[in-house]
């Protein structure tokens, strides 16, 4: 982050408190977005320790008391580019050029299945959501599970992805629609007419 | 799920012939307003920009549907798309740190 790091010097019994009153009890999140990240237990279990690891290397950058979730989310979505992606060679797909003209065109919503109903979505008691939520590509995967499954705000999400704020809204709304489009290509196997 | 706390949708059935008289079937500024309906979503507008929007619904039958069906999509993802971490998962973490756990 941009921000001047204070070097704290704990003490190992305020590390291990820190440790374990502010950054254990986030591990379900973690599993979780770690799991979203790389779609395989295996992979979340390792790159969830890892960051687990890296958090208590550095616990003397953390101010305690502030914001341990976004911390911890930070440091993981960067194990996840810097070692898991480099391992894998999973490259970016993702154009963000072609990203941000999409979203200031005047047509970004036109074609947006406006015909998508709530009813059709409320019979998505399985793993529809999951899995069109799973087929986004990992950037746009990456803001839902940000704002929509752990309620972090613009500028923390912002902060996290190291992006500006307003590429945090343009991103999130570009994968809400390609999430929709999703949900109504389910909803047409299930049986809902786009009328 | 956070709702806007400081005003409450008002339950009308927008298909209702009650109400489609008055609800309008197409929105002049939709662009607008699904950055706004964005921003409502998230937690993330000023209660000015609450209060407008609200008034803005109350007659516009898209802006209408197009806040409840995201609202549900927001629900639906939070419902089935969270897990708990693997038990193993922490004792893991804990002895690579040989760190008590919480006493």
């Amino acid at each position: 982050m941009e921000e001047e790091v204070i070097k704290h010097n704990y003490s190992e019994k305020e590390k291990t408190s820190i440790f374990n009153n502010e950054f254990m009890p986030h591990i379900n999140s973690m599993y979780n977005f770690g799991y979203r990240l790389t779609l395989n237990s295996d992979d979340s279990k390792d790159l969830v320790q890892d960051t687990y690891l890296k958090a208590y290397r550095f616990i003397d950058s953390f101010q305690q008391g502030t914001n341990a979730k976004a911390w911890l989310f930070r440091i993981l979505k960067n194990s996840f580019i810097n070692d898991y992606r480099k391992k894998t060679k999973e490259p970016s797909k993702v154009d963000y050029q072609e990203v941000e003209s999409y979203y200031n065109s005047e047509d970004v919503d036109r074609h947006i299945t406006p015909d998508l109903r709530v009813e059709a979505l409320k019979d998505m008691i399985g793993d529809e959501i999951s899995n069109a939520l799973n087929s986004l590509d990992v950037d746009f995967r990456t803001v839902i599970i940000l704002c929509d499954l752990e309620g972090f705000k613009y500028d923390e999400m912002a902060k996290i992805l190291d992006i500006p704020i307003g590429t945090v809204r343009s991103r999130l709304h570009r994968a809400r629609n390609l999430l929709k489009e999703k949900l109504s290509e389910y909803a047409k196997q299930m049986g809902y007419k786009n009328d | 799920m956070n709702t806007p706390s400081k005003w409450v949708i008002k339950t009308i059935d927008p298909m209702s012939n009650s109400n489609q008289s008055k609800l309008k079937d197409d929105c002049a500024n939709k662009h607008d307003c699904l950055e706004m309906l964005q921003l409502i979503l998230d937690g993330e507008a000023t209660l000015e920009q609450k209060a407008n929007f609200k008034l803005h619904i109350d007659d516009c039958l898209p802006c209408f549907q197009h806040y409840h069906f995201d609202q549900a999509i927001k629900e639906l993802l939070k419902l089935k798309c969270t897990s708990q971490a693997p038990s193993d998962l922490v004792e893991s973490i804990k002895s690579k740190l040989r760190i008590n756990p919480i006493s």
